[in-house]
């Protein structure tokens, strides 16, 4: 069953995907609106809206990565089971993937929607913050020594609590509104499909990576491992 | 052609008549202090308001049937072309931002699959990798295991 797991969620995610993708560009309708003079909106909408439904589902996505590092950063700083940092590390490594992922697609979005790669509002900075922190914490890991497990449990929890903060922060800039008046929430009929499709065809691939990346911190443990018994052999120098 | 040469006159005391009524406009207060230096030239025409212009037009065009729908024409003619190029604008204009947003969309959608195909790539070297080290510090054990014994068996 374990070994089924990830050809499973790859399959789900590719199909889902694909779905969303299809439902993105053939079915969901151009995202217009007109202006109190009647006239329509600027040109922040129209086709470049298309880039919502994947940058929003990855942002999910993202959001929801911090969270389980986070948690199961906690647990393993009370436990000290390796089960909990391994996932951990295996979310952290999908976050940043997601998190660049959010960043590049909301920049390209930005230059069609306001003209501008980018802007120092605050919910953009934090966001980049968040991602530098989850950056932070890859590097940690990598080279950070014996305690590195630790001082990183510790960077995710920090990431964790950035999260409701990025999340309130939407909509108090330029940035299109999140809650229950925002964007998705007030998603035209024809658009959901596209966007729930992305969002959980996206999860799919979020838990397919997270479990191969748990899969390979756990062969770089059985490496050390194995290194170590054969130092103590005296097979290997 | 006649009927061309009739729409050209009434277009032209149309014109003349609104002359008239902006020179009586804006020449009112300008006129004022000239008036007290030199009176006005005494054989100067008093140009029709537009009101008696349009007046005339609608009474020429309701006299002639013909008259009237060649006037029409004309006008719509000139309507037609005014909104065509509009269109035209709106048109170019359109494109000009469709094409713009699919460029964009297509940047956006490109980086997306880059960065996770990069990821999947860079996860399945690191396995095969992993997987390869594994064997390799396996075997060796497993022969370093197997010559111990043999040493042992030999003593």
């Amino acid at each position: 069953m374990k070994k089924l797991a990830v050809p499973l969620f790859a399959t789900l995610a590719a199909i889902l995907i694909a779905a969303s993708v299809y439902q993105v560009f053939f079915v969901a309708p151009l995202q217009i609106s007109y202006n109190e003079a009647g006239k329509l909106n600027g040109s922040s909408l129209f086709f470049s809206q298309k880039i919502f439904y994947f940058h929003v589902a990855h942002a999910f996505w993202l959001f929801v990565a911090v969270g389980v590092a986070g948690l199961s950063s906690i647990a393993y700083l009370r436990t000290r089971n390796p089960k909990w940092d391994d996932i951990a590390s295996a979310s952290v490594d999908v976050a940043v993937v997601f998190g660049a992922a959010v960043l590049v697609t909301g920049s390209v979005w930005a230059k069609v929607s306001w003209d501008v790669w980018w802007e120092w509002e605050p919910r953009l900075t934090m966001s980049l913050l968040l991602w530098l922190i989850l950056v932070g914490y890859v590097m940690i890991r990598r080279f950070a020594g014996p305690s590195a497990d630790r001082i990183a449990a510790g960077m995710a929890i920090f990431g964790m609590v950035g999260v409701p903060f990025i999340y309130k922060m939407v909509g108090q800039d330029s940035h299109p509104a999140a809650g229950s008046n925002g964007v998705v929430a007030t998603l035209e009929s024809g658009m959901r499909a596209a966007f729930w499709l992305g969002v959980a065809g996206f999860l799919c691939w979020y838990i397919a990576l997270v479990i191969t990346r748990v899969q390979s911190t756990r062969g770089e443990r059985e490496v050390r491992e194995l290194r170590e018994r054969g130092l103590d052999l005296g097979v290997l120098q | 052609m006649t009927k061309n040469l009739v729409v050209l006159f009434v277009l032209s005391i149309a014109s003349a008549g609104f002359a008239g009524d902006v020179r009586a406009q804006t020449g009112s207060a300008a006129a004022a202090p000239a008036a007290t230096e030199a009176p006005a030239p005494a054989a100067a025409p008093t140009p029709a308001p537009a009101g008696d212009a349009r007046k005339a037009c609608t009474d020429a065009m309701n006299a002639d049937p013909q008259f009237a729908a060649a006037i029409t024409k004309v006008a719509d003619a000139q309507a037609a072309k005014q909104r065509d190029d509009d269109l035209l604008a709106a048109h170019t204009a359109a494109d000009a931002r469709i094409k713009n947003n699919e460029k964009h969309v297509v940047y956006a959608y490109a980086a997306l699959w880059i960065i996770a195909a990069a990821f999947v790539i860079f996860l399945w070297r690191r396995q095969e990798v992993l997987k390869g080290e594994i064997s390799s510090l396996r075997r060796d054990l497993e022969a370093a295991a197997d010559d111990s014994k043999a040493a042992k068996g030999r003593a």
